[in-house]
């Protein structure tokens, strides 16, 4: 579909539901379970609403040391589009490293775009970087889920219109489609085995500094039951000891 | 495109936020400007198996914290009626209570009531990696206005964001060395002693030391409690 052709069908969808509070009051677009194709299909709203012409969701990785960008969905799906390649690669780096401690939106806009440098510099509680893909202009907005997943929302266009009134309507309907994306892509969950519920209770209680003597005490099991619980649940996790096993569980929200 | 006029003071005192005093006058200003009466921004603190509210910035009276309890203010910050930004807020109505929820009994409810609490709304902030809570209630019921507080809570995260250091220090108390923390970052992606200390380059003892003093700090009982604690402050 063409730009202007899928304006003008999501007009049309949204026209009857709108009232003056946008998104905020369409309920149905947050608690939904979506598809990945429901998810495209939410973003592309949310980009034709504030006239972008491409879109890239992307997770956060959550290891330290790899400060990258890892590609969801984007406007060309099911294909992926030449901007996700750059935003995934060395230039996400600079974000990445924003999301982990900012909420604030970052833009950027090419130097042949005067219009968009000046329309973005307007805006309240947004800064300019580095730009995420090479002769562009986008915004970029960080999101976070549930369960700790980060991640970040990108648009990008050479006539976006984002008055400061919808930058915060526009922020929070990519933290709702985020919040549902994330739970069907629960990150490193979805390789993870089922894990019962009594290794469960061994990992918790070890996340709280109870040795295997004390687990085994506190739920009448014995030593070597209770260390077979923790063996299995570390296995399950992929992890190589206890103390990773501990570290993903909590992380993944296993364990409180 | 937007106007200048499109800004509210709390943008204007939000996006230049940078200390303690610019924190508490936003929250008052956002306040006023979505019908609320008072705020409260909470961290939590995991403590062995409760949570506790550690209240970093508030206009709450004092008695009303000391009557309504830490406890009970963290079950509100982080229970049924919490929600995340972009999800439509329910407030707890204080005459309602104990409802559905059964977040409150009737007697913390007319306690509530009684202290300007009559309807509460509870968001979660993200602010980066880490996560704070934020109450507004006002003394009447249907006072605050949904949409405003909608956009208000983007405006609460974006200002925090402004603050990482003030905000790690208020909620998460940070107590490691930044070689401390490496430490235990390497211990919580399952590295051996030993493998931490050649991936660090230091000697095996060094980095036992290391980890022995962040047990200490904590006042865990072993690695595996450190770590815990670590992760859920947001340290690691």
């Amino acid at each position: 579909m063409k730009h202007a052709d899928i304006k003008e069908a999501a007009e049309a969808l949204f026209n009857a539901q709108r009232n003056p509070f946008g998104a905020f009051s369409l309920g149905s677009e947050t608690h939904h379970a979506v598809t990945i194709p429901d998810a495209v299909r939410r973003c592309r709203w949310i980009s034709v609403d504030i006239n972008a012409m491409a879109f890239g969701l992307f997770f956060v990785s959550p290891s330290l040391e790899r400060a990258r960008l890892v590609p969801c969905l984007d406007s060309d799906y099911p294909g992926i589009a030449v901007a996700t390649k750059f935003i995934a690669g060395a230039n996400g780096e600079e974000i990445v490293r924003h999301t982990r401690i900012s909420t604030e939106p970052r833009w950027w806009a090419d130097d042949g775009l005067p219009g968009m440098q000046e329309a973005f510099s307007d805006l309240a509680w947004t800064d300019q970087m580095a730009p995420l893909a090479p002769g562009t202009s986008g915004i970029a907005f960080p999101v976070h889920a549930d369960r700790g997943q980060c991640g970040l929302v990108v648009f990008m266009g050479s006539e976006i219109a984002l008055p400061q009134e919808a930058l915060y309507e526009i922020h929070a309907r990519c933290f709702s489609l985020f919040a549902a994306v994330a739970r069907i892509r629960p990150g490193d969950a979805g390789k993870t085995r089922a894990i019962s519920k009594r290794e469960l209770e061994c990992l918790k209680l070890t996340a709280n500094g109870n040795t295997s003597e004390e687990i085994a005490r506190l739920l009448k099991l014995s030593v070597h039951t209770a260390n077979q619980y923790l063996t299995q649940s570390t296995q399950k996790l992929n992890a190589v000891n206890r103390n990773q096993a501990v570290a993903k569980a909590l992380r993944l929200g296993l364990i409180e | 495109m937007s106007s200048p006029a499109a800004l509210l003071q709390s943008d204007t005192l939000g996006s230049r936020l940078t200390s303690r005093g610019d924190l508490t006058s936003f929250f008052m200003q956002l306040t006023a400007e979505i019908g609320a009466d008072s705020y409260m921004l909470v961290a939590i603190v995991h403590d062995q198996d409760r949570n506790d509210a550690r209240i970093v910035s508030s206009n709450w009276i004092f008695d009303a914290i000391e009557l309504i309890g830490k406890r009970l203010i963290a079950g509100l910050a982080q229970g049924a009626l919490t929600v995340a930004p972009g999800i439509r807020p329910r407030p707890l109505v204080a005459s309602q209570a104990p409802d559905a929820d059964g977040l409150i009994s009737g007697e913390e409810a007319r306690l509530l009531d009684v202290l300007g609490h009559a309807e509460i709304y509870s968001l979660r902030l993200n602010v980066g990696r880490q996560r704070l809570f934020a109450l507004f209630s006002a003394a009447g019921a249907g006072k605050i206005d949904q949409p405003a507080l909608m956009r208000a809570q983007l405006k609460c995260c974006y200002a925090l964001s402004h603050i990482p250091q003030l905000i790690a220090a208020a909620a998460m108390q940070d107590p490691l060395s930044d070689r401390e923390r490496e430490c235990l970052f390497w211990v919580s992606e399952g590295k051996t002693t030993d493998e931490v200390a050649v991936i660090l380059g230091v000697s095996s003892n060094t980095v036992n030391s290391y980890i022995t003093h962040a047990i200490q700090k904590f006042a865990a009982s072993n690695r595996a409690m450190a770590i815990a604690t670590a992760i859920r402050s947001g340290i690691i």
